[in-house]
């Protein structure tokens, strides 16, 4: 008998994202689709308004990562206005994105992801959530809590309320860091730095080493990637050149104005998703699971495969670590958690190298800004990918034109062929329990949509 | 885009400690209601504020007046698409 299952929600992403798998008559799968339901029109909404607003209107909708919204919404709007902030206001930026990754990163790591490792796949729903990493490790539990509360004041203290960010303004940051903050700030952010070494630690001894063939093989598919390099080819999440990277390993490189040249939007018609493909690969896109076209992945393991290195030392040692053991590029979709682990690492001694740059606590933190006619185009590595805000304005600096492609569109293709692999790997016979259920979830959780 | 729609606290269940086990709040808003973890909140809300929730958790406290604010850009939005005949709500990718 031909039956449809529904994974609805995904445990732990509500409201979100729903799985649907398709079995034939003899139960085999037939289809697997992740739909990924939200509302559009921002688009079409800020058309009119004064651009200046645009940073602090898109923190409001898009609340998840405001930060991540904010800050490309103010580059793109530079770029409108055809303006570039003083060293400070880049530094202040670029520290409050950082921050901001660290607080994600712990969030989806500890609380979304590592219950599903430390506890295992098999183990109950009802214990297989926070409370029972916080049952089975107390005091890591514990630390996890304060050490994201850290990452939310240090980023107060400098850039006031986390939750709608004001402090990235049209050309520049709105107030300057003073000594005093500078030197309680590279306090804070060494012993985020210790944290961060030590979960890492801990998640290759206690989590990996448990979960490396699950890690290889479950929702594993070939795909190229998309990140954010310097000129040298080093990491970066605030600012640098985009990287495709195709599944063979090849790279091409652009700056973020050129970006329609080597990427282009679909929408499938069945889903009135929009999902984003390799252009510049001149294979179109396809799903096909056997023989996919197109398909690219961003976030944060496409971020460590994109990269030639990492300019800090403790992050690279572990990137060096990491390749030793996969290779580059990296396949295996769980290891998005390991990568999202070593961004971890780098986003705290970035953390410590924007403080320690004298030119942080400099007065100018902005330059004054004339409205007018222009186009800009901004980025920002986000937790959940490369994150592009588009705007075009009039004579008056109010906008005529907006586009965002956002970390999860870029997914979205490949999150399909993750879920259909994983789906024809674990279901036979029609048979699917709960702890498979499971799995196919973990597949979607590693991109955490 | 992922849409951060405040839902409303209807009530708090502490839990047994302050760090580790800070509870739950039910949420209601827009027909749904359902009960939220606190332990990744900013700020334990009280009843009557609202939370942005984000995989099961809520992530952010706001402000009747805060969340009245967001709610209304919305709402807006909503319309802006309604005007040009395409209903909100349908499957988008975020």
């Amino acid at each position: 008998m031909k039956r449809a299952i529904t994974i609805e929600p995904i445990t732990r992403i509500e409201g979100h994202a729903r799985i649907r798998i398709d079995l034939d008559e003899s139960g085999r799968v037939s289809d697997a689709r992740v739909e990924i339901t939200a509302l559009r029109g921002f688009e079409q909404f800020v058309i009119g308004r004064p651009a200046e607003e645009i940073p602090r209107i898109v923190t409001r909708i898009c609340g998840i990562c405001p930060w991540m919204h904010h800050l490309a919404a103010v580059k793109a709007i530079d770029g409108c206005f055809g303006v570039s902030p003083p060293p400070a206001g880049n530094l202040l930026r670029e520290l409050a994105q950082v921050l901001a990754h660290i607080h994600d990163k712990i969030l989806h790591f500890f609380f979304l992801a590592a219950p599903d490792f430390v506890l295992g796949p098999e183990s109950d729903y009802s214990v297989r959530n926070v409370m029972g990493l916080v049952r089975s490790e107390p005091e890591l539990a514990a630390r996890v809590v304060r050490m994201r509360q850290l990452a939310l004041a240090m980023l107060e203290r400098f850039a006031g309320k986390a939750i709608h960010p004001v402090a990235g303004v049209v050309g520049g940051f709105a107030r300057p860091m003073d000594a005093g903050e500078q030197r309680d700030l590279l306090a804070d952010g060494q012993v985020l730095l210790d944290f961060a070494c030590q979960s890492l630690a801990f998640a290759k001894e206690r989590i990996f080493s448990r979960f490396v063939e699950e890690m290889l093989s479950l929702g594993s598919v070939t795909t190229g990637f998309l990140g954010t390099v310097d000129a040298q080819g080093s990491l970066r999440l605030y600012d640098g050149l985009l990287r495709l990277m195709d599944p063979g390993g090849g790279l091409v490189e652009f700056p973020v104005e050129e970006y329609d040249q080597f990427l282009a939007e679909h929408v499938e018609p069945w889903s009135y998703a929009k999902m984003v493909y390799a252009r510049s690969w001149g294979e179109g896109i396809s799903l096909d699971s056997s023989q996919p076209r197109g398909i690219y992945r961003a976030n944060t393991l496409a971020r460590i495969n994109v990269c030639d290195h990492i300019a800090t030392p403790r992050a690279q040692e572990e990137l060096e670590a990491f390749r030793e053991l996969f290779g580059r590029p990296a396949q295996g979709t769980l290891l998005y958690h390991w990568a999202r682990l070593i961004e971890l690492v780098y986003a705290c001694e970035r953390t410590l190298e924007l403080l320690a740059d004298e030119r942080i606590v400099e007065p100018l933190v902005h330059h004054v800004v004339e409205p007018g006619a222009g186009r800009g185009i901004g980025h920002v590595e986000a937790p959940r990918g490369t994150l592009l805000h588009e705007y075009a304005t009039d004579g008056n600096g109010c906008i005529t034109r907006a586009n965002l492609i956002v970390g999860t569109t870029h997914n979205v293709a490949p999150m399909q062929l993750c879920v259909r692999q994983a789906a024809d790997r674990l279901i036979g016979n029609g048979a699917a329990d709960e702890e498979i259920l499971n799995r196919i979830e973990m597949a979607v959780r590693a991109y955490d949509p | 885009m992922c849409l951060a729609v405040p839902l409303q606290v209807v009530e708090v269940i502490t839990g047994s400690d302050e760090l580790l086990d800070p509870g739950v709040a039910l949420v209601a808003g827009d027909g749904i209601r359902r009960e939220v973890r606190l332990e990744m909140v900013d700020r334990i809300p009280a009843v009557g504020e609202y939370v942005i929730i984000h995989a099961g958790f809520a992530i952010r406290t706001l402000t009747e007046e805060e969340a009245e604010y967001n709610l209304s850009l919305m709402r807006r939005m909503a319309e802006v698409l309604e005007e040009e005949g395409r209903l909100p709500g349908e499957p988008e990718c975020s």
